[in-house]
């Protein structure tokens, strides 16, 4: 059950990323101004200047998903005496694991992804994540593919079983288009309103355009250190209070975690043992983060880690708010909907400004804990950063 | 973009020959008696290997349903739904709701197999099932 081994043993010291805004304006201009490496190698410069360290105190490397680990390491000239390939969530979970077991003291996490350049498909004959996930591809004879369909089903049922509206998930758009008008390295900084959310098309109805993540190319990079360490090195060092994992696998590919327990056993266990690690509760939550490839997994979130109760999460986002103006702030960058979709790298990167106290016009006032949190495709990982 | 392919690993081929028979089998555990879908090399509940393929009815109730509006598969252009079926037993299917469509939600509509031709290929989409209505979301 619970345990708080991994409870601030290490502090995220350093964060960057790649210029979201420069690059994708460049993008769409026709040009690839860097490729996964060179985007990753960017933020990984930003993160080393960040730190205010030498690259010499390094490690330990942790690459993600869309770039090879030992090229990366080729490219920044790191040798490390332990590595490892992950996700967002994970790598921040294996860097702390691998801090608390001695194997490194200060780990360089580095992602770079070139999707948009690259024009990577996420649904059709190659969609993206096939490898890892049968259901991306298992009913495409049936034309039902990409990941927005599956939570447009998801979604659907979620809303009748729920007595929920589209409007009440319009809510989601809209928050995160509020925290992006105040963040200059947002993408779409437009704010928009119900009324637009809901004239919006659907692409896989009933999600509608703004339901769906940006596509963009981009790094970001985070390096973490042992606690005491991290402390000698920067009077900004962020800990790392708890950490979470719960994977629903059964009949995954039949989407029973999605269409009959809408992932929430999965995320009540990581809520349990995050929060416990962590020795707060929700209410303790200053912001909370989560990995929105789609707008659906907001109120999933909102019920799965008891910032509301199981059916009130329509309630929860339209009466108590989930934006920099009313209520839990969530999603403060504007997240994938609305600042960069970097496959919740960049959600690490603000969680950490957050708790700093560096966000200006979208900071949240006495920020002290920020939680984040995902469950793609069923697989619930909370991180807790923390003054 | 390219047309819609069908995943077939050792385990799914006598599903897919079973369809192109109009009479979809699935794996049943011989032990547990549970049906599989996916097919696959073990029973996911028993861990029992022993298994037998049976025909299913055919016969299930809608979970949920999309309607695509852009175009992935040059097979399928939009608008076209998809619907999630949970059989009578027990598994959860992707397939195209073909005829009538319900009034309001299709939510818990029972519905029946049909089999068709797609691109080349033999598969399953489903009708309303007759005085089936179409009951209350759950």
């Amino acid at each position: 059950m619970p345990n708080g081994k991994l409870s601030k043993v290490a502090s995220v010291v350093g964060v960057g990323h790649s210029d979201f805004v420069a690059d994708h304006a460049r993008v769409r201009g026709g040009e690839k101004p860097h490729d996964s490496y060179g985007y990753a190698a960017v933020a990984f410069r930003a993160a080393l200047a960040d730190a205010g360290i030498d690259r010499s105190e390094i490690d330990g490397l942790i690459v993600g998903p869309t770039t090879a680990y030992e090229r990366v390491g080729e490219i920044l000239g790191l040798n490390v005496r332990w590595g490892g390939q992950a996700d967002a969530m994970l790598s921040v979970i294996e860097a702390c694991m691998a801090i608390e077991s001695g194997l490194a003291e200060v780990v360089a996490l580095v992602y770079g992804n070139d999707q948009r350049s690259a024009a990577v498909n996420y649904g059709g004959p190659d969609a993206q994540g096939a490898a890892a996930f049968l259901s991306y591809v298992y009913h495409a004879p049936w034309g039902f593919t990409s990941q927005g369909a599956l939570y447009a089903m998801m979604w659907r049922r979620f809303m009748a079983v729920r007595g929920m509206t589209e409007a009440d998930l319009g809510e989601v758009a809209v928050a995160q288009r509020l925290a992006a008008s105040r963040n200059p390295n947002a993408l779409m900084r437009k704010r928009i309103t119900i009324e637009e959310y809901l004239a919006s098309h659907y692409v896989c109805e009933p999600l509608h355009l703004f339901d769906y993540c940006l596509i963009n190319d981009g790094g970001v990079a985070l390096i973490i250190a042992e606690a005491s360490r991290a402390r000698k090195m920067s009077a900004r060092a962020v800990p790392i209070h708890g950490v979470a994992r719960c994977d629903v696998n059964e009949g995954a590919t039949s989407l029973e975690p999605r269409l009959i327990d809408f992932y929430l056993p999965a995320q009540q266990k990581a809520a349990e043992q995050v929060f416990a690690m962590a020795g707060i509760g929700p209410r303790d939550v200053s912001a909370l983060q989560v990995y929105d490839s789609f707008s659906v997994h907001i109120p999933l979130a909102l019920e799965g880690y008891g910032y509301c109760g199981i059916g009130e999460s329509g309630h929860f986002m339209r009466e108590h708010g989930i934006s920099l103006a009313k209520g839990l702030p969530v999603n403060t960058s504007g997240g994938h909907l609305s600042e960069s979709y970097m496959q919740g790298w960049a959600h690490q990167v603000e969680a950490v400004r957050q708790v700093r106290g560096e966000c200006g016009e979208r900071q949240v006032p006495d920020c002290r804990f920020v939680h984040y949190s995902s469950d793609v495709a069923g697989k619930a990982v909370s991180i807790m950063y923390g003054r | 973009m390219g047309i819609s392919q069908r995943v077939i690993t050792l385990y799914d081929q006598p599903m897919w020959d079973s369809i192109s028979r109009e009479r979809m089998e699935l794996q049943q555990c011989a032990s547990c008696r549970r049906f599989r879908y996916p097919p696959g090399p073990i029973c996911p509940h028993c861990l029992a290997m022993e298994h037998e393929w049976q025909p299913v009815s055919g016969r299930g109730t809608i979970l949920s349903w999309v309607v695509f509006h852009r175009q992935y598969f040059e097979d399928f252009p939009p608008p076209y739904n998809a619907v999630a079926v949970q059989l009578a037993e027990g598994p959860i299917v992707v397939s195209n709701l073909i005829g009538d469509e319900p009034k309001g939600s299709w939510i818990g509509a029972a519905v029946e197999f049909v089999y068709r031709e797609q691109s080349g290929r033999k598969q399953h989409a489903v009708r309303l099932a007759p005085g089936g209505g179409d009951p209350p979301a759950r």
